[in-house]
């Protein structure tokens, strides 16, 4: 090839590409994900099936997403699609920041509403909008070690169901001169520990509106009995979930309470039997209740492309039922999951979804988020009993509230 | 024109345009954001109207809010018992390896270098150092201690609230002990030696050689050395950041973290403002400290 014909051909290359881009539709999309995981692997499949459409994805920090999105707002640099933590969708639907999905998903022949589970539904819908589509769903069960179970002298198929029982396996399976803790959980001063409290509050009639209440006065002696008992490690109190995981699969916990997004390590750092069971009830027959993770696809008011973000959308929505075997979340909508991984761990954590309940929704979640972190922390501290520090949190709350 | 030109290579012109330039650096960089910062404490300012300029006037209502609330005056109390400690310590340590390192010995320069070594790395580094060195249950400090029979039970430093604020203390110690060594080193140098041999000649014996020579010839030094160990205490962040977070509990919060955590982890910006503006007011105030011995040293 000479001279000649090189140039010629890429000017034809050049104007070829300048020709699909005149007609190529670019969205942007934020994600808390890293390049090969969910987000940056279904905006390639969707470029693929969609040539026309370009997503530019870029990955954000989750602790910054907020902060960010905000800035974003702000100096008009907000992208068409982001990924946001379910507590904080109210934030941004009651500032006019987000797209109503609604009439799009009344028109969509993929998404039907009534077929998301009601409890990842309520987090995105704010004042009858539906203001985003959850990429999945996440709650908490308990792990437990069923080997130190048969060690202990316990039944490992019958593992604590109510309170009273957890309290008696974890003293059971404690075992200080070996460094061993019966139960390993988070009651940690962010939104994890609030992640982590609710569900006790709620299983006995309470929410984040109501914490003054007897239910969440037996929470914290609990809690509390588990550490001052040292049946559960006194760095409860500063450690995330992640790490409390971690003493379990090191074998220096017995029990864990946690979520899905635990398996993959769990299955290569855990050596032993490990199984999960649905979350402890205060009593026999008592009201279910579990933690409601993970975020939601979100489009912002201010794209120029709706239709195209939607379409997007709608394909993340057609994949749920990838997002267990692929990626380790929960669906949130009813699908058929062929062959999942650790099927009876499936189970327990697709059984728990049916009771898993939102933090909020409210558009000042943080601060009513922080009030409840401040109550464990000054209980479980001895700072305060905790009657004084729940009615502490509550008038912090209903001035949030009112 | 001419005059004017002329001016400007060495004269009035010249030197005007100098100052210009470092005001004109201090009111971008330093007054604007400081400004910014004080109007941002009497207004109500979340994270959406940061970059707005639709924000309320609230008078001293953030004031209030804040100092009323129930943790504000352990806070206070924790940040005047960090700076204070930590301060002290870093001084004293950093006095006697200075005095040490003068001795002269074999290796003493090589040595001193060494020390440096804490200094010149990141804090979040030698937070997360000092995290696994002070972790409860499988900590370094908590095993060496235990081997050694000089404790029965684990200690949790990050964890108890009665300890964690003084975990941190160490670590910031740890951490300023170098540079208050090398700052005073460089003190101790210039003391003339020939005033220590005529008082050694008179019979002053060591400890009077360091009251009557080496301390008041120290005066500006030290001085200096505390004003910025005040200010740099009030600006340690990272190390509550990698350690504690503040708690359990606040029990190991001070200020500049609670600024932080009020203005961007719950989003209460204006009232996390006001922490900010009361703890420029106090660096002002040990600023004014710093020059006055900074400018004792020029006339000395």
């Amino acid at each position: 090839m000479d001279l000649k014909s090189v140039v010629l051909a890429s000017s034809g290359l050049v104007a070829m590409a300048t020709g699909a881009l005149a007609d190529q539709v670019e969205l942007d999309l934020w994600t808390i994900d890293d390049p090969g995981e969910y987000h940056y692997v279904m905006a390639d499949e969707f470029m693929a099936k969609h040539p026309d459409i370009k997503i530019n994805v870029r990955t954000v920090q989750f602790e910054d997403m907020v902060n960010d999105l905000a800035r974003g707002v702000a100096t008009g640099d907000a992208p068409d699609i982001t990924y946001i933590d379910n507590p904080e969708v109210a934030l941004f639907a009651s500032r006019d920041l987000l797209l109503d999905l609604r009439p799009y998903i009344e028109k969509s022949e993929i998404v039907d509403a009534d077929d998301i589970f009601p409890g990842p539904l309520a987090s995105v819908t704010y004042e009858g909008g539906i203001f985003g589509i959850p990429r999945g769903a996440n709650t908490i069960a308990l792990y437990y070690n069923a080997d130190m179970f048969r060690e202990a002298g316990l039944d490992p198929d019958d593992p604590p169901s109510t309170w009273d029982e957890l309290y008696e396996a974890a003293k059971a399976l404690t075992k200080p001169q070996e460094n061993v803790y019966g139960l390993a959980f988070s009651a940690v001063a962010t939104e994890e520990g609030t992640f982590q409290f609710l569900p006790w509050l709620q299983m006995t009639g309470g929410d984040y509106d109501t914490v003054n209440t007897e239910g969440a006065v037996r929470t914290l002696k609990l809690w509390k009995a588990f550490i001052d008992e040292g049946l559960a490690s006194p760095d409860t109190l500063i450690r995330g979930q992640w790490d409390s995981t971690g003493t379990f699969n090191a074998g220096t916990a017995a029990m864990s309470i946690s979520g899905p997004w635990e398996l993959p390590r769990m299955s290569s750092e855990a050596k032993f039997d490990f199984r999960a069971a649905l979350l402890p009830v205060p009593e026999e027959g008592a009201e279910r209740a579990s933690a409601l993770g993970e975020g939601d696809n979100v489009i912002l008011a201010s794209t120029d492309n709706p239709d195209e973000a939607f379409l997007f959308l709608e394909f993340l929505y057609a994949n749920m039922d990838r997002v267990w075997n692929d990626f380790g979340y929960l669906p949130a909508s009813e699908v058929e999951v062929k062959d999942p991984k650790y099927p009876e761990i499936y189970a327990v954590f697709a059984e728990s979804m049916k009771y898993a309940r939102n933090r909020g929704p409210h558009p000042e979640w943080p601060r009513i988020s922080q009030a409840i972190q401040a109550a464990i922390q000054s209980t479980l501290t001895g700072q305060s009993s905790p009657e004084e520090a729940l009615e502490a949190a509550q008038t912090r709350i209903d001035k949030v509230l009112k | 024109m001419l005059r004017v030109a002329k001016s400007f290579r060495d004269g009035a012109g010249f030197d005007t345009m100098l100052v210009a330039f470092a005001l004109g650096y201090l009111v971008l960089f330093s007054g604007f954001p400081l400004v910014y910062n004080l109007v941002m404490s009497f207004q109500s300012v979340d994270l959406f109207s940061l970059a707005s300029f639709d924000r309320p006037f609230v008078g001293l209502d953030n004031y209030y809010d804040v100092l009323s609330r129930p943790e504000a005056w352990g806070i206070f109390l924790n940040t005047v018992k960090f700076v204070g400690i930590s301060v002290a310590a870093q001084l004293a340590i950093g006095f006697a390896l200075a005095l040490f390192f003068q001795q002269d010995f074999p290796g003493s320069t090589w040595l001193r270098g060494l020390f440096l070594a804490g200094w010149i790395m990141p804090a979040l580094v030698v937070g997360a150092v000092w995290s696994w060195i002070l972790a409860g249950d499988f900590g370094v400090l908590n095993h060496l201690l235990m081997s050694f029979g000089l404790l029965e039970d684990r200690v949790f430093w990050l964890s108890d609230p009665d300890v964690a604020l003084y975990s941190v203390i160490i670590a910031n110690i740890w951490l300023g002990v170098p540079f208050n060594m090398i700052l005073l080193s460089v003190g101790l140098a210039g003391i003339p030696a020939d005033i220590y041999e005529a008082a050694e000649m008179d019979g002053a014996n060591g400890v009077q050689r360091f009251f009557t020579i080496t301390l008041p010839m120290m005066r500006a030094q030290l001085g200096a050395v505390i004003s910025l160990g005040v200010i740099f205490t009030l600006q340690q962040f990272d190390l509550f950041a990698a350690l504690t977070q503040g708690g359990p509990s606040n029990a190991s919060n001070v200020f500049q973290y609670w600024s932080w955590q009020l203005s961007f982890q719950h989003y209460e910006i204006g009232v996390g403002s006001v922490i900010s503006v009361l703890m420029i007011l106090f660096v002002i105030l040990v600023a004014a400290v710093y020059v006055r011995s900074t400018r004792h040293e020029h006339v000395a």
